[in-house]
């Protein structure tokens, strides 16, 4: 069982709201490994919208995030990916 | 269910002025000295009168708690002569103080209030009484200074009795918490639910800020449970009385049968009852969650059904063999 850490930072404008909770639910859900997200100290499931949502991650905001399982490194990649597209977003 | 490893938040001590900024309503504050000391901690929370200190003994001066003037003291102060005042606080305050807070609009000499400004320790002052203000004022701290933790699960009130689901995402626990508001029970928090120790024994669930009570319901989205089933069907925080987890039906676990054992979830150091609750299409949890949560507190009330039930037994067996 791998684990990896990696600090990701926030781009996009308007921050992890709802719809880039939803893509990061989406994009880490078919994975099998844990991914947690931690703001602050406080560490939420990224396959829960409404966990993302308590985060308040505004732009600029570091992610430590956390992959634990046996396909931990593809997650993190995955959500890397994500974050640093801006979610799509601007 | 894990819940040792749960993130531990405790405050290792606040600031005067977040105190002063959340009191200032409850105890109708004003600041009237000291301004530049409102970043000074507070460590405990505990209060001190500190009549001894001002008469004089120093030894075991609970320095480091909010010192509460009250009727007595200011008029000790004003007693004492002026040099000798002014010697004995001077005495006092090479202590680290947090701040001075007076009741009843009582007002400090100018030699105190002077001598505060010099050295930046805040002088509050409220309009309630003595004890008013040294219970809410401790109330507050306890408050603050208790360990709180998030966990992913739903809290809601059930016949009265603080309900916290727990279960691995996709389980159901939205779901039935929706089928219960629809029942007419009341949400405290979904998915994210703030936990918090009050005093030594008992556990609260409150709202998440950002989130509220608001709900993720997979197909539909995000919904707002106060706006759907209206105010009356949520609350923003509730003692827990019973933690149930959700699992899907295994056929290796051994379920309870008979209720005879109790279990118990510690969280935070609270132990409170908990049930493990198999999951199995068929089977309405909403339905067994309203039933649990109604056996709790028959037990609470000291009955306890399967207990009477295996003592009728015992009896019948005995009365049988004489």
């Amino acid at each position: 069982m791998g684990e990896v850490t990696e600090e990701i930072v926030v781009v996009n404008t308007l921050g992890l709201h709802a719809r880039p909770a939803a893509a990061m639910v989406n994009t880490v859900l078919p994975f099998k490994s844990d991914v947690h997200i931690n703001v602050n100290g406080h560490q939420v499931n990224a396959k829960s919208i409404m966990g993302l949502l308590t985060l308040a991650a505004a732009q600029g905001t570091v992610m430590t995030v956390t992959c634990k399982g046996e396909d931990a490194e593809e997650a993190i990649e995955a959500v890397r990916k994500l974050v640093e597209s801006g979610f799509g977003e601007e | 269910m894990e819940f040792e490893n749960l993130p531990i938040n405790r405050k290792d001590s606040i600031p005067v002025a977040r105190m002063v900024d959340e009191m200032t309503d409850d105890l109708e504050l004003d600041v009237m000295g000291g301004y530049q000391g409102m970043g000074r901690s507070v460590l405990t929370a505990d209060i001190n009168r500190p009549g001894l200190a001002l008469s004089g003994y120093l030894d075991y001066f609970a320095s480091d708690r909010i010192q509460i003037l009250g009727n007595t003291e200011i008029h000790f102060m004003e007693r004492l002569s002026t040099s000798e005042l002014g010697r004995r606080l001077e005495r006092m305050f090479s202590f680290e103080i947090p701040a001075f807070l007076l009741s009843r609009n009582l007002k400090p000499s100018k030699m105190f209030l002077d001598m505060c400004n010099r050295r930046g320790i805040p002088v509050l002052q409220s309009r309630r009484s003595t004890d008013e203000v040294i219970s809410r004022v401790i109330l507050f701290l306890a408050d603050e200074f208790s360990p709180e933790t998030m966990i992913h699960g739903t809290a809601i009130e059930c016949y009265g009795v603080g309900c916290l689901i727990v279960g691995l995402p996709g389980i159901g626990k939205s779901e039935t918490a929706l089928e219960l508001v629809e029942r007419g029970h009341r949400l405290v928090a979904d998915d994210m639910v703030t936990l918090r120790r009050r005093r030594e024994d008992s556990l609260y669930a409150e709202a998440t800020p950002v989130i509220e009570h608001h709900m993720e319901i997979r197909g539909v989205g995000i919904i707002d449970i106060k706006s759907v089933f209206g105010v009356g069907r949520v609350r923003n925080t509730k003692q827990i009385g019973l933690v149930m987890q959700l699992e899907e039906w295994n056929q290796e676990t051994q379920y309870d049968r008979t209720g005879l054992s109790e279990e118990y979830a510690t969280i935070l150091g609270v132990r409170i009852p908990f049930l493990l609750l198999p999951v199995r299409p068929g089977r309405n949890i909403a339905v067994i969650m309203e039933v649990a949560a109604l056996n709790h507190r028959l037990k609470e009330l000291g009955i306890h059904p399967a207990q009477r039930l295996n003592e009728r037994l015992i009896t019948m067996m005995n009365e049988g063999n004489a």
